[in-house]
């Protein structure tokens, strides 16, 4: 393994092992260069997200309120504040359901639309391809403040889009259905916004992934008889595998941490804990009720889910290619 | 050439058509609704009118005067600015020396990058507000952008690095033959070939940190220092919304970033599947 490492560091450009040992001070000069590279950028990782993070960990064993901030004590409870959020049922009855069932239905429906999608514009001629893309990168590119706000306004109880539609298809009545009090169709509408905003990134880089298999292979699988639906599963799911991986991860990570597009609706900002998520619930336990070391703890268990996620991908990952 | 019309040509025609009408009608309608709603004189009676009752630039006038939104727009602009100078450096350096020198805890580093990416801004909003709090920064808009490099230095050095690793290395041979020195080869070669991608990521910074809510909600309590995120919150009363400026003020936010990404559509791509897909 070391010598393997010796080998490669010598593949560095200027560096070359024919040099005879006067160029010793230029090697290690050469072997430096990459860290006083690196200094700066970890060293303000390592203060605005190493640190904190360790920080964050340490308040979760305490009962840090605004008493201990103002006073700088410290006041150590060991574990209780997991034993509270492990021991309720608010826990595993609302919070959960409302982080892992929405993540993984985000998920699924975004790689799954997202892929179709990118099906659907690999099939188009260029221009017409361009021209959808442009639309769907217009919706990648509404911030998610604005996104949920326009989410919002359309599903407005007495006045919305959406409110005035199903009002003159005779489904409901305007102004007598609160679609955002009810859990269910709170985060049914959650679900459109956040899926609506992430299925551009699945399909442009499906896209990308579909451009770069040469159309031979298809033909070849035609002239064996092979139809559509099975060239996607021979050839395009087997070599999209990595991107795939890749853009399920990924949304994977960012569907959990979903925290702007559940707080901006109507009653998601704290004041109806029947739809809080991991991420809401800490805020609100911090910053609206002053109770830090117990929103700590919340953020722990939130960041630990995620390290979960992130190994499974990191694995996938290097699965795929030894090499980084 | 002329293409022979079959029947089942056409129906592919016509079946494309549909497909490519479906979703540009469900991409760009909150983007539609928003404008057309911010033009609207009646905006707030709106309801299932799908186009505006007229047009009008008053709720413009109203959001940019009495409401003083072109403050919070340039508060956003120096937060975004200083993210995007400040990143791009730091990122450009980092991701040469993971892209283009073999030393041993490269995978190490690239490892912790990626997992950089995951860390939830919930968890890093407690502590980084606290410390905020006692160093009597909380109300500044550079000690925001500061804390902003905690997510855009670790997503700028993985698109960076796609970005790099592209320069053929040959080109960098060529500039030490002719004498250069390492930082020289740096400035005049690499750094001139890896401009587009630095301008992609550093939109890619500026968009981050033009949005970026949790950290403005909780960081900025003085009205005069609001980003533009925040500062939209201002035309929602106790349970009723002033929808026209709301929508003319988000259309406000949302145009140059709609302009960047269009803009960058191409290196964008290049740039996130060389970044995270090929490795």
């Amino acid at each position: 393994m070391a010598t393997r490492q010796a080998e490669r560091s010598r593949d560095v450009p200027g560096a070359s092992p024919r040099r005879s040992r006067r160029w010793t001070g230029y090697h290690a000069a050469m072997r430096r260069r990459p860290w006083l590279l690196l200094a700066p950028a970890l060293a303000t990782l390592a203060l605005l997200l190493v640190w904190p993070l360790g920080r964050v960990v340490w308040l979760s064993f305490q009962k840090y309120g605004l008493k201990e901030l103002n006073k700088g004590t410290t006041n150590f409870i060991g574990f209780d504040n997991y034993a509270e959020i492990f021991g309720g049922s608010y826990l595993y009855t609302v919070v959960l359901p409302n982080t892992i069932g929405f993540a993984v239905v985000c998920v699924v429906l975004t790689v799954v639309l997202g892929t179709l999608i990118a099906l659907f514009l690999n099939g188009l001629p260029p221009l017409w391809r361009y021209v959808t893309s442009t639309a769907i990168m217009v919706a990648w590119a509404v911030p998610a403040v604005t996104g949920t706000y326009v989410w919002a306004f359309i599903f407005e109880p007495s006045n919305g889009l959406a409110t005035n539609l199903f009002d003159s298809l005779g489904l409901m009545e305007a102004g007598s259905v609160n679609w955002f009090l009810d859990r269910l169709s709170f985060y049914a509408i959650a679900t459109l916004n956040v899926v609506h905003h992430s299925i551009p990134f699945v399909a442009v880089t499906v896209l990308a992934g579909l451009m770069t298999i040469p159309g031979e292979l298809y033909e070849a699988a035609e002239i064996d008889g092979a139809g559509k639906w099975r060239q996607f599963w021979t050839i395009t799911a087997p070599t999209l595998r990595p991107v795939f991986a890749v853009v399920t991860i990924l949304s994977t990570i960012w569907d959990f941490k979903v925290f702007t597009q559940i707080w901006l609706m109507p009653g998601g900002g704290g004041t109806n804990p029947q739809v809080f998520n991991l991420g809401v619930w800490s805020y609100v336990q911090s910053f609206a009720q002053g109770k830090y070391g117990m929103g700590s703890a919340i953020a722990v268990v939130l960041t630990l889910v995620l390290m979960l996620v992130t190994i499974i991908y990191l694995r996938t990952l290097f699965k795929e290619d030894e090499q980084l | 050439m002329k293409t022979r019309i079959t029947p089942r040509r056409v129906t592919r025609w016509s079946l494309q058509g549909v497909g490519v009408i479906a979703c540009i009608c469900f991409f760009l309608l909150p983007a539609y609704w928003m404008m057309s709603t911010a033009i609207d004189p009646e905006a707030a009676f709106r309801g299932g009118n799908l186009l505006p009752s007229g047009f009008t630039l008053t709720h413009f006038h109203e959001v940019l005067g009495r409401a003083g939104f072109g403050r919070f727009m340039l508060n956003s602009l120096l937060v975004a600015g200083v993210t995007v100078l400040l990143s791009g450096l730091l990122a450009l350096l980092a991701a040469v020396a993971v892209a283009r020198f073999r030393f041993k805890a490269r995978t190490s580093i690239l490892v912790m990058i990626l997992i950089a990416q995951m860390v939830p801004l919930e968890a890093l909003v407690i502590p980084l507000f606290l410390q905020a709090r006692s160093l009597h920064m909380l109300n500044s808009l550079l000690g925001l952008s500061v804390v902003y490099l905690a997510f855009s230095i670790p997503f700028a050095v993985w698109m960076l690095r796609g970005f790099v690793a592209a320069v053929p290395i040959e080109v960098e041979e060529a500039a030490y033959v002719d004498g250069a020195s390492w930082w020289r080869m740096f400035w005049s070669v690499l750094f001139p070939l890896v401009a587009p991608g630095l301008v992609a990521t550093s939109v890619f910074s500026f968009i981050t940190a033009w949005n970026e809510f949790i950290f403005a909600l909780t960081f900025l309590q003085d009205d005069s220092k609001f980003t533009v995120a925040i500062g939209l919150q201002r035309f929602f009363g106790q349970n009723t919304a002033d929808w026209g400026p709301v929508m003319a003020a988000s259309t406000l936010i949302t145009i140059p970033v709609i302009i960047f990404f269009v803009a960058v559509q191409r290196n964008l791509v290049s740039g996130l599947s060389a970044g995270a897909v090929k490795g």
